[in-house]
């Protein structure tokens, strides 16, 4: 399949799909899931090829460039499965909101700018789509109204920042290298200097880091993930602010080589050691901040801004291993993020709106193959064993420690511990405990979302077992990039002391399951008890309400929740408010008085005159 | 190929002779400017190869140069030319619907004398015949102000009319300066002359005229006027304004700059005070809760963008400012065409009365939000091409001071995406859903010139190159300054 | 004292222009403005003839064969100050019309208590 043909068709698409929505919203919604079937139909085709597609050339003479690599490949693919899934989530979930062509319209806009992005082959057709996506993710965090207009305002002003840093740096790449394409600048760098390099570098990364939501640029995800509309939130916590690692990737190993980055600058401050403390930070501190959180879609958002510290730690480490870590841990969290999403937003579309942790609990017994869904994936959020978060971050940790970096290990393993914490309180205060009465009758999530989140919980399982298959395409990449690849096999890594096969631990836990269920089996058999039939201190018990869930770590929260304040977000918001009182001070100058103005303009004059007799310009 | 000089003459014509057409009847005066308009943009579309090739010369009363006075149709003069039709045909286009009942005679003779004065402006080759169309220009927008003859009109027009009298009055006193030591007033023929006498005497009708030129290009301390009059002269004026009367008294400066005067090392000046436009009007703007003031306040800081590409001095920084302008004329009229339609609607310019637009106005409020994006500078719209080639042009030049310079004008386009973005949210999600909104019924000659702009602004951001030669054209032109004289006194 | 002689037009044209800039930029009543505003295009019109004024010249009429047209005043800042002429009588009496108005709506003409369109 031609690549421009398929662009042509992912955005033509698009707006059949807008217009569409016109005339009938069932066909609307069917033609937005053929699209996103063919698209993924279209880039799986594209397996394994690596070509290249000049589009156009009429802007002003920049070509614009297409190409495919597998790397692009697996960042593209995961998008449009990503986004397959988040559509057909969005059926029913939409449906009673306003405004519903929009939604679609501005839904597969984003998911064909990014893959768009991910395809393209020279940094303007990059910046447009990247624009492209960041405007239509504008409108579509605001979609909800109420706060989700200042989330969204946030978002675009932090994205706009973004994205000029991103202009001037590509822009100083062409004025030093003569071209936009990727390979063109990558083969003309080599003679650039450090400093200039890292210049480079530290822009792009003002760029991608805010769209990855690294720490001091991450304000604006929390909001923008609790507002925007829930599928759209899997979309956007799972592969939207992935952009940001493609374009690290990307950046780091396709264009400057990765021996020039990790050698660049001064020994200790580096930008390689920046990312890394960054990338560190980034784990920590939202991950505690998560813990906190009592908005469901909240929580998770702060997670995948701890995730994404992960990815960055994989990324800016360097070496083959932490690089396929760092890419599979991005594959993975595409998937169970965009599954936990989906299943809060199933918890959301059934309770009519609710994401307070607080009020849930209990719907085990309403939504069971959401509870399942929900806990598979907080199981690869966790890393348990069998899943596929397990195996990238194994990779990661493993890359931290042999490599003697204690610190930054050390706070990968803290970071998963609290990870454990918050993902247990997530599912708890919705699946577990007791259900309070106004959901006695609430029905399981509708088949339109519970098909997505079954097969995004089947991929969960199944590259946790299979962990080579994205291992794979992974290495095809890393070769492209003129590195080492891992020695792998379908079940995992073979060689070295990172050797990690999912089929010997498979069998260990399945074997150990087995026995410890023969175990149990042996024993009395346990009787059932109702929720109310319990004994409370010789309290009677409340017949609404009997479930320790607020204020849940509380002891750890009054412990740490001092030193955990958002300085980032106060700092933005100081600035924002500085900026405000700046304009209207400076408005006063225009005060209204025309004598005033005349004075201006003789003023002006004068201080011209001033000027060529003092620096005599003429 | 048809005589320049007809891009003058024959809106002027027209202009007076509707006070007879009005006797024939009252509604056709209304298609007299959009004819005049039409003519033009269709002739000097038609003339672009010519002067892309050469530039055209015409010689009033058959003067030979310096004697008379002379037009010059080179490429930045047609750039203009068509800049100036387009915009006056689409939006008298959108004045079919009359803005007021009463008057309409008067409204329609004075929108064509104010853009036969732009044209006057950028065609001519003598100065002083520059000063007299300018004069028009300005004339026709005090009254144009004072249109409505409401309490905001009237005082701005009268705040208007102050200023602009004072810059006029500079520019005689430089025409006079120069007149006294060179004794033509062909500009070429001053130029090619300019370096031969005293500098103190050729540097004070420079500022004079930067200063004069300067207050209806709204330089930052001289454009007090702006504001006022733009966000209280009626919608059209608004745009027409915007997109063209303060386009044409930056390409007044420019003509001084680089061609008459050919200073170069007042350039770093220009840069800084560019950069200080474009920051005061972004901050300005960012508070601002009227919308046509905020659009006005955005025109100041997409004026200090342009000063400070054109005061690049290169190729590549002039091409942009050109592209740059011609983006913010079809953008800002854009604008300013949909923001006031709007206004007619909820009858209050508060942005804060606009929400639910989305639904009450899709079309309308469609082209507001492209329009902003691409003020803004988002692809695939106009702005980013300018944008682009603005950035690609500074870090060309490399310079220390034009480096820093460019950090704060990244910081001037995040504010201004702030608040172009806060009016597209309230189009779109402010307030509650309200599902069964009545769409307002459209009237046509309105959203015709909406959508065309609208149409203009995605094609020309898709390809951009359809421009480029011109803009090339117009670049070489300004900074090849001996070419520019020999073409006129051979 | 010759001096005085030689640029006494310059000197008047000057002190004319410094008077009415001194009136725009100092008066608050907007029909002084308008005053000061024509004093100020006076000034200017005086310097252009000025410009072109040759002590003891006669008239640019070729009237008769054999004239020497260096002693003849130049007529093109005549032609100017026509001109420029013209163009202030109609910002003039725009002024004036305006001032009217502005009257009707505010019941004043104190330029400092016009302030409703600011910041």
């Amino acid at each position: 399949m031609k690549l421009e043909i398929l662009l042509a068709v992912f955005f033509g698409g698009s707006l059949l799909t807008y217009l569409l929505g016109k005339i009938s919203k069932r066909a609307r919604d069917i033609l937005a899931v053929l699209v996103l079937l063919f698209a993924t139909a279209g880039i799986t085709s594209l397996y394994g090829k690596s070509s290249t597609a000049t589009l156009y050339t009429g802007f002003l003479d920049f070509p614009m460039v297409l190409s495919i690599h597998p790397f692009a490949w697996i960042f593209a693919l995961t998008i449009a499965v990503v986004g397959l899934c988040a559509v057909i989530f969005s059926w029913l979930y939409i449906r009673k909101k306003g405004r519903t062509d929009f939604f679609y319209f501005m839904m597969l806009l984003v998911i064909f700018s990014m893959i768009g992005i991910v395809l393209s082959g020279d940094f303007l057709s990059f910046y447009i789509f990247w624009e492209m996506m960041s405007w239509s993710t504008f409108l579509l965090i605001s979609y909800n109204r109420g706060k989700a207009i200042a989330a969204g305002m946030k978002y675009i002003v932090m994205s706009v920042a973004g994205s000029l840093a991103m202009l001037v740096g590509m822009i100083s790449l062409y004025t030093q290298t003569g071209t936009l394409v990727f390979e063109g600048i990558s083969g003309s760098l080599n003679s650039a200097s450090s400093g200039y390099l890292q210049f480079i570098l530290i822009l792009f990364f003002v760029a991608f880091g805010i769209k990855n939501a690294i720490w001091p640029l991450h304000v604006w995800l929390p909001p923008a993930h609790s507002e925007a509309p829930s599928p759209f939130s899997a979309v956007l916590s799972g592969v939207l602010i992935k952009i940001g690692t493609f374009g690290f990737i990307l950046l780091i190993y396709g264009i400057i080589q990765v021996q020039v980055f990790v050698n660049l600058g001064h020994a200790l401050f580096n930008v390689r050691n920046l990312l890394l403390l960054l990338g560190a930070v980034t784990i920590l501190i939202p991950t505690f901040i998560a813990l906190f959180q009592d908005d469901a879609k909240r929580l998770l958002a702060w997670s995948t801004v701890a995730q994404a510290g992960y990815i960055i730690l994989g990324i800016a480490y360097g070496t083959s291993e932490s690089l396929s870590g760092g890419t599979l841990h991005f594959f993975n969290h595409a998937l169970f993020k965009s599954l936990l999403f989906m299943v809060v937003g199933a918890v959301e579309f059934r309770t009519n709106g609710v994401r307070d942790l607080n009020s849930l609990g209990g719907l085990i017994k309403k939504m069971p193959v959401t509870f399942v869904a929900g806990l598979i994936g907080v199981c690869g959020l966790i890393g348990v064993p069998l899943t596929n978060g397990f195996v990238s971050k194994w990779l990661i940790y493993h890359t931290l420690i042999v490599n003697h970096s204690p610190f930054l290990a050390f706070v990968a393993l803290l970071g998963t511990w609290g990870t454990i914490l918050y993902s247990y309180k997530l599912i708890h205060h919705i699946f577990l405990g007791q259900l309070p009465r106004k959901y006695e009758k609430l029905q399981a999530a509708p088949v339109s979302m519970k098909v997505p989140m079954i097969f995004l919980s089947l991929t969960v399982f199944v590259f946790g077992v299979l962990p080579g298959l994205p291992l794979h395409v992974i290495n095809l990449s890393e070769l492209g990039f003129g590195m080492e690849p891992l020695a792998i096999n379908m079940w995992g890594v073979v060689t070295g002391s990172g050797s990690i096969q999912m089929l010997n631990i498979a069998t260990a836990l399945i074997l150990g399951g087995i026995v410890l269920w023969l175990f149990f089996r042996m024993g009395p058999k346990n009787t059932r008890a109702d929720q109310m039939d319990n004994y409370a201190a010789g309290a009677p018990v409340p017949a609404d309400r009997y479930q320790y869930s607020v204020k849940f770590y509380d002891p750890l929260t009054r412990m740490i929740a001092p030193y955990l304040k958002d300085i980032a977000d106060n700092f933005y918001s100081a600035l924002a408010r500085g900026i405000r009182n700046a304009g209207n001070g400076i408005r006063r100058i225009y005060t209204g008085d025309v004598g005033n103005y005349a004075l201006y303009i003789i003023l002006f004059l004068a201080i011209l005159i001033f000027i060529q007799l003092y620096w005599k310009v003429w | 190929m048809v005589n320049p000089v007809l891009f003058i003459v024959v809106p002027l014509g027209l202009a007076f002779a509707i006070p007879l057409l009005k006797y024939i009847s009252k509604k056709i005066i209304r298609f007299v400017p959009a004819l005049a308009f039409l003519f033009n943009l269709v002739f000097a579309l038609r003339l672009i190869p010519v002067v892309m090739d050469h530039p055209v010369h015409v010689h009033i009363g058959g003067f030979i140069p310096p004697m008379g006075i002379n037009l010059v149709a080179g490429p930045v003069g047609m750039l203009f030319v068509v800049l100036i039709a387009l915009v006056g045909f689409l939006v008298s286009v959108y004045a079919f619907h009359p803005v007021k009942e009463k008057y309409e005679d008067r409204y329609h003779i004075l929108y064509m004398l104010q853009l036969t004065g732009a044209t006057g402006v950028v065609l001519t080759g003598d100065i002083f015949n520059l000063f007299v169309f300018f004069e028009i220009l300005c004339l026709a927008s005090y009254s144009l102000v004072a249109y409505l003859g409401n309490r905001a009109g009237i005082e701005s027009a009268v705040k208007y009319l102050i200023q602009g009298s004072l810059g006029s009055g500079l520019i005689l006193i430089g025409i006079g300066l120069l007149y006294g030591q060179f004794g033509t007033l062909n500009m070429a023929d001053i130029a090619g002359r300019i370096h031969s006498v005293q500098p103190v005497s050729v540097y004070v009708p420079l500022v004079l005229f930067i200063t004069g030129f300067g207050v209806e290009a709204a330089l930052f301390p001289l454009n007090a006027w702006l504001p006022d009059a733009h966000s209280s002269a009626p919608t059209t004026i608004s745009a027409v304004l915007s997109g063209i009367a303060i386009e044409v008294g930056l390409y007044a400066v420019l003509r001084v700059v680089f061609t008459l005067f050919g200073i170069s090392n007042m350039m770093g000046f220009f840069l800084v005070l560019g950069v200080l436009t474009l920051l005061i009007g972004e901050l300005c703007a960012f508070s601002q809760d009227n919308i046509k003031r905020m659009l006005a306040f955005s025109s100041i800081g997409q004026i200090g963008l342009l000063v400070f590409a054109f005061s690049l001095a290169s190729t590549q920084g002039i091409t942009g400012g050109f592209f740059q302008l011609a983006s913010h004329t079809l953008g800002k009229a854009l604008l300013f065409l949909a923001a006031g339609y709007m206004i007619t609607r909820t009858g209050s310019m508060e942005i804060a009365s606009f929400k639910g637009m989305g639904k009450t106005m899709p079309f309308t409020s469609l082209a507001f939000t492209i329009g902003a994006f691409s003020m803004v500078g988002l692809p695939p719209f106009m702005g980013f091409p300018g944008k682009f080639m603005i950035l690609k042009a500074a870090l060309h030049d490399g310079q220390m001071l034009t480096l820093i310079l460019l950090g704060f004008i990244l910081i001037a386009t995040v504010i201004e995406g702030a608040y172009f973005f806060r009016v597209v949210q309230v189009l779109y999600f402010a307030g509650d859903d309200l599902p069964d909104r009545e769409r307002a019924p459209a009237a046509f000659s309105r959203l015709v010139p909406i959508f065309l702009f609208t149409g203009l602004i995605i094609v020309l951001g898709i390809y951009p190159s359809l421009i480029t030669d011109l803009l090339d054209a117009s670049a070489l032109e300004l900074l090849d300054r001996p070419g520019f004289i020999k073409s006129i006194i051979p | 004292m010759n001096f005085l002689s030689e640029y006494t037009y310059y000197i008047g044209a000057f002190s004319l222009i410094i008077i009415g800039l001194y009136i725009i930029l100092v008066k608050k009543n907007l029909m002084k403005v308008i005053i000061g505003f024509s004093i100020f295009d006076t000034g200017i019109y005086l310097f252009l003839i000025t410009v072109g004024y040759l002590r003891e010249g006669t008239a640019p009429v070729f009237s008769k064969s054999g004239l020497d047209a260096g002693k003849m005043v130049d007529p093109v800042p005549q032609a100017l100050v026509l001109t420029a002429i013209v163009i202030g009588v109609a910002v003039l009496a725009l002024a004036v019309i305006l001032a009217i108005k502005i009257y009707a709506h505010y019941g004043t003409i104190n330029l400092r208590k016009i302030k409703e369109q600011r910041w």
